[in-house]
C-alpha cells in the first residue's frame, strides 16, 4: 500500500512552475529519500502533501484519503512533520514547547518525556529554547514531530545545522523508525550521501520535475563500469580499436572510454595497439559514482 | 477553549499585560494630577468631567498600546516560524480566533480596571451624586468596542506582515489620528476607526470665552455610531480572518 501518492502535482509561483506534474509514490514502511538541489521544489512539495500550500493543479492522497481543506486535519493526526527549519517559541522551555503540540494533538502527557529521551534532549528540557543551539532546536523539532508516534513522518532536511555527531545520531534514529515504531518516513535532503545512507526508496527532483523514482538499489544499478585508457595517440587508437570491433564511447580528460571488456579482449586490445605502434600509457577500470548519476540527473553538483 | 488556553500558555513570560498596565498607570497618574484640586462646580460636574477627559487619553494612548500588544502576540509566531507547525494540528481560522480572543480578554480587563478606577477616583474626590451607572456603562461599552476594533486591526496587520515595524507605525499614526480627529466634524470622524472614542462621547463641553469657564454635561449616547463601529469590527474581523486563512506558510 502507498502511504502517499501525488498525481500531476503542480505549484506555480508568479510565472514559474516550481513543482511540475509530480507523481510521487511512497510505499508503507519505507524511508523515502526525497533528493534534489536547493530550490528544486522539495519543501514546496512536502508543504503541499501537508496541505500547508494549495496545489495549482493535481492531487495528493495520504493514507488513501484525498488531502483537501476538509480532510486535512483528520489525516494529519497520523502525520508528524518538520519543515525547513524547526518551529519553536524561544521564550518557552523545550518541555513547554512540546506541551503545546502535545495538547493540540491530544496525546498523553508522558510522551513528552519519551520523545525528549529519544532525541536526547531530556537534560535540556527546562532550558529556554532561545538558548538552544541550532542542533538542539532541530532535535526539538524532531521531538515535536514524533509526538503521538504518527504513522507517517515528513522531515525536510532534518540534519540541517547539526554537527557530524548529531547528523549520525539523527540518521540512525530515522533508520530505526520504521522497525521500532512502524513509521513510514519521507526525508528530504540535498545531500546524496545522506539519502544513500538512510533511504530505501529514492525520488530525485530537478527544477520541479521528478527525474527518478525507484529503490536505492535501482539507483545504484545505474552506476555502470567502464574501461578508460590513455595512449600516446588517442586518435589513431580509436581507429585501430574500431577496426577490431571495439567502439569508443567518448573521451574524458585525455582518456578514451570503452565498455568493460573481458580479460581476453583486453589482452587483444593491448596487442592491437602495440602492433599499430601506439603506446599504451594507462588502462583503468572506472565506475560511474552515485554523484555522477545525481549530476547527470539534476545537472548540478552532488551537494549544492 | 483548548486553543484559547494554549494561546495564554504561549504568551507566558511575554508580559502582554505590561504595556496595558503602564497605560493604565499613566492615565491614572494624569487623572490624579489634573483633578487634584477641584472646586465646587467641578465636583458638581465631576462624573461628566471625567467621562469627557478619559476618551482623550484613550484616543492618544490606546492605538500605540494595542499595536505593542498585537505585535508581541503575533511576533512569537513569526520569530519561531511556528505557523507551519500549528497549521498541521489546528485549523488556521482557530489560531486567528484564539489570538484575537486572548488579546481581547487582556483589553477587556484593562477597560474594566479603568472604569473601576474612575469610579473609585470619583468617590474619593467627592464627585456630586452617586456614580451614574448608565453613563459609565455607555462609556465602558464604547471604550471597550473601540479598543477591541483598534486592537483587531493591529493584530491582522501583525499576523499578515512579518515586519512588526509596519504595525508599530500604524499604531503611532492611529494615536495621532485618534487625538486630532476629536477636532474634526462628527460626520468625518465616522470614517476613522481611531476616532470612535470621540464619536461615542456621551458628554459635552461648553467653554465660555468671556468668563473662561467650561461646563461639562452628559449628552445622548450615539447608538447609530455604536452600530457603525460594530459593523467596522465585523468587517475587519471577517476580512482579516479570510486573509490569514488564505495565506500560505
Amino acid at each position: 500500500m502507498n502511504i502517499i501518492e501525488t498525481h500531476g502535482l503542480c505549484k506555480r509561483y508568479g510565472g514559474a512552475l516550481r513543482v511540475n506534474h509530480l507523481d510521487l509514490t511512497v510505499p508503507e514502511g519505507t524511508i523515502y529519500g526525497f533528493l534534489g538541489p536547493n530550490g528544486a521544489g522539495k519543501s514546496t512539495t512536502l508543504k503541499m502533501i501537508l496541505g500547508l500550500v494549495r496545489p495549482t493543479a493535481g492531487s495528493v492522497t495520504v493514507f488513501g484519503k484525498a488531502m483537501d481543506q476538509r480532510s486535512r486535519l483528520e489525516i494529519l493526526r497520523q502525520v508528524g512533520s518538520l519543515i525547513e527549519s524547526p518551529s519553536y517559541y524561544g521564550h518557552l522551555t523545550g518541555e513547554e514547547n512540546l506541551r503545546i503540540v502535545q495538547t493540540l494533538r491530544c496525546v498523553p502527557e508522558q510522551e513528552i518525556r519519551q520523545v525528549l529521551q529519544i532525541v536526547r534532549l531530556d537534560g535540556q528540557r527546562g532550558k529556554k529554547v532561545a538558548h538552544y543551539s541550532l542542533g538542539m532546536k532541530q532535535r526539538l523539532g524532531l521531538a515535536a514531530a514524533l509526538l503521538g508516534f504518527p504513522k507517517l513522518l515528513i522531515l525536510d532536511e532534518p540534519t540541517n545545522g547539526l554537527d557530524p555527531a548529531g547528523i549520525q545520531e539523527v540518521r540512525e534514529l530515522i533508520r530505526e523508525l520504521p522497525e521500532r515504531f512502524g513509521m513510514t518516513v519521507v526525508v528530504s535532503s540535498h545531500l546524496l550521501s545522506e539519502i544513500d545512507q538512510m533511504a530505501d526508496r529514492v525520488g530525485i527532483i530537478r527544477e520541479g520535475e521528478l527525474v527518478f523514482q525507484d529503490s536505492l538499489a535501482a539507483l545504484h544499478a545505474h552506476s555502470s563500469h567502464r574501461l578508460a585508457l590513455r595512449t600516446t595517440n588517442n586518435a589513431v587508437a580509436v581507429q585501430l580499436l574500431e577496426k577490431d570491433g571495439i567502439s569508443c564511447s567518448g573521451e574524458e580528460d585525455g582518456y578514451l572510454l570503452l565498455p568493460l571488456l573481458p580479460d581476453n579482449a583486453a589482452a587483444r586490445l593491448s596487442r592491437t595497439l602495440v602492433e599499430g605502434r601506439v603506446g599504451l600509457l594507462r588502462m583503468e577500470e572506472r565506475q560511474k559514482s552515485l554523484e555522477d548519476i545525481f549530476l547527470d540527473m539534476t545537472g548540478k553538483a552532488a551537494s549544492l | 477553549m483548548t486553543a484559547l488556553r494554549i494561546e495564554f500558555f504561549k504568551c507566558r513570560r511575554r508580559k502582554i499585560w505590561l504595556p496595558l498596565l503602564i497605560m493604565l498607570a499613566a492615565q491614572l497618574a494624569y487623572g490624579m494630577y489634573v483633578f487634584r484640586d477641584l472646586d465646587a462646580k467641578e465636583l458638581q460636574e465631576g462624573w461628566a468631567l471625567i467621562c469627557y477627559n478619559f476618551p482623550m487619553l484613550n484616543a492618544m494612548m490606546t492605538p500605540v498600546i494595542a499595536a505593542v500588544a498585537a505585535s508581541r502576540m503575533a511576533d512569537i509566531e513569526h520569530k519561531g516560524q511556528t505557523l507551519k507547525l500549528l497549521e498541521t494540528v489546528q485549523r488556521t481560522g482557530q489560531i486567528y480566533d484564539a489570538k484575537f480572543f486572548s488579546g481581547a480578554i487582556y483589553l477587556t480587563l484593562s477597560v474594566l480596571i479603568q472604569v473601576a478606577a474612575m469610579v473609585i477616583f470619583g468617590i474619593v474626590q467627592g464627585f456630586a451624586g452617586a456614580p451614574p451607572v448608565g453613563r459609565l456603562l455607555e462609556y465602558a461599552v464604547s471604550t471597550w468596542l473601540t479598543t477591541l476594533t483598534i486592537f483587531l486591526l493591529q493584530l491582522v496587520l501583525s499576523l499578515l506582515i512579518q515586519n512588526q515595524m509596519i504595525g508599530m507605525i500604524l499604531g503611532l499614526i492611529g494615536s495621532f489620528v485618534g487625538l486630532f480627529s476629536l477636532l474634526l466634524p462628527p460626520s468625518f470622524q465616522k470614517f476613522l476607526i481611531w476616532a470612535f472614542y470621540g464619536v461615542l462621547y456621551n458628554t459635552g463641553m461648553d467653554w465660555d470665552r468671556e468668563t473662561r469657564i467650561s461646563d461639562y454635561y452628559f449628552i445622548d449616547f450615539d447608538l447609530g455610531g455604536l452600530l457603525l463601529l460594530v459593523g467596522y469590527f465585523l468587517l475587519v474581523y471577517w476580512i482579516g480572518r479570510a486573509l490569514f486563512v488564505k495565506k500560505e506558510v
